[in-house]
């Protein structure tokens, strides 16, 4: 034959056949409706605070999408997330540099993160054990470092300049959100664009394929837990600079509403396939789901139900879409005639 | 077909189209009792969608089947065995999880004062699996099995069954020519006893060893079904492929060089091969023949540096780290695996990452990939192999299998590897994509590349091989001239039964 094309799909083809596409269409859907019935959503104020409110849980998905698309789950972000504060507050009531204590608290994560990886990738046990087991011993560390006290740090100096640049503003947007969008084109740089990034997929697609071509799938494991790890010490610092004061009990919801977001961003439970852009808009749907829910004025007991729902659908919708009566759908929208070369039968394509 | 008995099934203008692609197009379709019917074409010619269709894969938009005089349902494969239709097919369909035993009697197992009589269903299960020429441990679990020895118990399951209708779709495709011929034998023999045959495969030489008629399909259209007396195989193949085909191996090349890869004392630590020596020259194919389980495929993993081994490994006199899949990539060893899909394929990327996938510094520069130039690599070898694709972001399972198995050699080609280890390069790919691929092979082996090539497929190894090697239970016990072996003589050793 006369050669490959390289891609003639333009960029609408291309976001409405992504994974994204179904959490995309939502996010219009539901800005439209709270546009019409909520006056005070459109309000700069009203965007800022869901820009705040869901820093935290942004960087703790950004690397939860590496780790899901090795097919694996973190369980133990949040408890990491109490660990790294704690970390934080401590050496910085200690009296020493904040920027010292902002290491240290990127460090435990770090460190928290590689020993996750270490337990999955290199001793081989299963991310769900690993991750459940460092779940409940980080959270045990946290507790233990203050006897369970919060670290205030109203007081502290040094700390106060910190906590007004993390709720600082540049022009109307917040510096936290600035922090976030960089945080997440670098992430996608280096999953779209470096071998790092392809082999990520290529160890979530297949691994075994991606042993035998060479990749170090161990360290790949590894590697994306320890990002994991990162994204939870940076996270630590966002909320200890929201909240002044660093508590050292895990939220046990946040874990799950972090997988829930990523899945509902489109990324595949199965691995392999998924974009940052997608975890981005899941994050900032659920987010919204919970600002409807307060402007309304119901109960936020709501929030979790509305949740697990659009989670169902999301994800539902994704296995609908691979399966066959779909497909029969779609081939008949798709009508081609039967008189086709043999070459382009051979190209069976996908919907 | 007066010599076969009443008409089994008779469908008609069966029409299936998948979304951009007509699998079959109007296609009528007449099967007697204890009739064998060969259903041959290329991939993507719509045997196995046929198939589908009548064990309840697949909804076809349109057309009927009347199945001993009463029209069958569609779309539930369930239904479609308690009419008898039984399916063997490249998917397994085994729970992993469960004992041979277990799978092989799956809802027919002896019981005993109402309890499950263990004993009897082992004794029962041995027997049918030995039956198959298989020794396989009726208590072992399936998932412990070897994907040829999972198919065994597949291939064992279905024939324990009552069927009208036997639906073989390339189930001989990963089982030695040995193993094969068993189930093939067993295949006549409940012919004999009126059960109809549908024999979807590859492999000529079975079509003509066993079948009696044949519908030969090409692009979802019926091309002619006839009595395999009244037609001859290129006949068939050109029916096929819609042109002439000749000599699809080549000619071997004449320019055998210094020695590239030398094995010593080289062994798996898990003994599923023991102990050689081995040497591959520059532009030498060296083809490696033996049943499933005699070690070959291990070879292939170990030279890749994929299991554990002993012994030691140098490529054009350097010491390979061994047990290493990276240092032997960096020595310039490059595999394409046994199971396209477990082993080879990144299902849900495209056709660029699949093919780029082992490109540590092609088109990769301080560890960012430049998409734009390992496009411009990849359409390269696109055109080089023939690779036939919509665009390289496509997903590759939009691909052929003949395709997708293109992509896998491809990959390797700008590494510019010394050695090569091709372990069943042909399996499950069309005539034409094999030809291309041989064509690829004698290519690489005259730029002076060391060919091993380890196949099941008797035909491919003496057609392709400057020296093949038979292995048996673990051992290379013949060391035989490609040009002068013959398929008896190879077969011989691959039995066990060679003399020196």
């Amino acid at each position: 034959m006369r050669g490959i094309s390289v891609k003639g799909s333009s960029l609408w083809s291309e976001v409405s056949s992504s994974r994204y596409f179904g959490v995309l269409v939502g996010l219009v859907g539901l800005i439209l409706l709270l546009s019409l019935t909520q006056p005070t959503f459109l309000t700069v104020a009203n965007w800022q605070e869901i820009a705040r409110s869901q820093s935290v849980a942004w960087l703790l998905a950004l690397g939860s999408t590496y780790v899901i698309l090795t097919v694996g789950i973190d369980l133990s972000i949040a408890s990491q997330v109490a660990v790294a504060g704690m970390a934080f507050g401590l050496t910085l009531n200690a009296g020493v540099n904040i920027w010292l204590a902002l290491l240290v608290a990127l460090a435990s994560g770090l460190l928290m993160g590689f020993v996750n990886g270490y337990f999955i990738g290199i001793a081989r046990i299963s991310f769900f054990v690993v991750t459940l087991a460092t779940l409940s011993i980080y959270q045990s560390i946290a507790l233990l470092s203050t006897n369970a006290q919060t670290i205030s740090l109203f007081t502290n100096e040094s700390f106060l300049r910190m906590s007004d640049l993390i709720n600082g503003l540049v022009g109307p947007v917040p510096i936290v959100f600035v922090f976030v969008v960089v945080l997440y084109v670098l992430g996608a740089f280096v999953l779209g664009r470096t071998r790092f990034g392809r082999s990520v997929y290529a160890v979530g697609s297949n691994v075994e394929a991606a042993r035998l071509s060479g990749i170090p799938t161990r360290w790949i494991y590894v590697s994306v837990y320890t990002i994991s790890g990162l994204t939870c010490g940076l996270a630590s610092l966002v909320a200890v600079g929201r909240l002044s004061a660093a508590s050292p009990i895990a939220d046990p919801n946040l874990t799950l509403a972090i997988v829930a977001a990523v899945l509902i961003g489109g990324v595949a439970f199965t691995g392999g396939d998924g974009k940052l852009f997608g975890t981005f808009l899941g994050v900032l749907f659920l987010g919204l789901i919970q600002n409807g829910i307060s402007l309304v004025g119901i109960s936020s007991f709501w929030q979790g139900l509305v949740s697990g729902l659009i989670l169902l659908v999301a994800v539902g919708l994704g296995v609908l879409r691979d399966h066959e009566w779909v497909r029969r759908l779609s081939s008949r929208r798709l009508p081609r005639s039967i008189d086709e070369s043999a070459d382009d039968i051979l190209l069976k394509e996908a919907t | 077909m007066d010599n076969f008995g009443s008409e089994l099934f008779t469908a008609r203008d069966i029409t299936k189209t998948y979304p951009g692609v007509v699998a079959l197009s109007g296609v009528d379709v007449q099967v007697h009792t204890g009739e064998i019917r060969a259903l041959v074409g290329e991939n993507g010619s719509g045997k196995s969608t046929l198939a589908k269709v009548l064990y309840g894969g697949t909804v076809p938009e349109r057309g009927e089947v009347v199945f001993s005089g009463e029209p069958l349902e569609f779309g539930s494969p369930a239904r479609s065995l308690r009419r008898g239709i039984v399916a063997i097919s490249q998917e397994l369909s085994l729970s992993p999880e469960l004992t041979v035993t277990e799978n092989v009697l799956m809802g027919q197992l002896p019981t005993r004062l109402g309890a499950v009589d263990w004993r009897r269903a082992h004794e029962r299960t041995y027997e049918a699996l030995s039956d198959l020429g298989l020794s396989i441990e009726p208590r072992a679990r399936v998932g412990e099995l070897s994907i040829e020895l999972q198919q065994g118990v597949e291939i064992c399951r279905a024939l324990s069954r009552d069927a009208s209708l036997i639906i073989l779709d390339e189930a001989t495709s990963s089982l030695s020519k040995h193993a094969a011929d068993l189930l093939l034998s067993r295949v006549v023999e409940r012919a004999a006893q009126g059960t109809s045959i549908l024999l979807i495969t590859h492999r000529m030489g079975e079509v003509r060893e066993i079948a009696h008629t044949a519908t030969i399909l090409r692009d979802g259209h019926l091309i002619r079904t006839a009595p395999l007396d009244q037609v001859s195989d290129d006949d068939i193949l050109q029916m096929m492929v819609g042109r002439e085909v000749r000599n699809i191996y080549g000619t071997r090349g004449r320019n055998i060089g210094e020695v590239i890869l030398r094995l010593e004392d080289f062994g798996a630590q898990d003994g599923s091969f023991l102990p050689l020596s081995l040497e591959l020259r520059s532009g030498e194919i060296v083809g490696v023949a033996g049943l499933v389980g005699c070690g070959k495929s291990e070879l292939a993993l170990a030279v890749a540096g994929a299991i554990p081994v002993e012994g030691s490994v140098t490529v054009e006199g350097e010491v390979v780290e061994l047990g290493e899949v990276r240092r032997a990539i960096k020595s310039g060893i490059a595999m394409v695996p046994e199971e396209r899909k477990r082993q080879g394929l990144l299902p849900a990327r495209d056709v660029l990452e699949n093919v780029s996938l082992p490109w540590k510094s092609v088109g990769v520069s301080a560890g960012i990939v430049d998409r734009r130039s390992q496009e411009v690599v990849a359409r390269e070898l696109g055109d080089r192999l023939n690779l036939k694709a919509r665009s390289l972001a496509s997903n590759i399972y939009t691909l052929s299998g003949g395709n997708q198995q293109k992509v896998l050699l491809a990959r390797w080609l700008p590494l510019a590897p010394r050695v090569l280890v091709l372990v069943e390069p042909t399996r499950g790919v069309d005539v034409g994509a094999k030809h291309a691929i041989y064509e690829i092979i004698r290519e690489l082996a005259n730029d002076g590349i060391a060919i091993l090539l380890i196949s099941s497929e008797l035909p491919e190894v003496l057609g392709m091989s400057d020296r093949i090697l038979v292995m048996f239970e673990g051992r290379i016990t013949a060391s035989l001239d490609g040009e002068s072996a013959t398929e008896q003589n190879v077969a011989e050793w691959v039995l066990g039964r060679g003399v020196a």
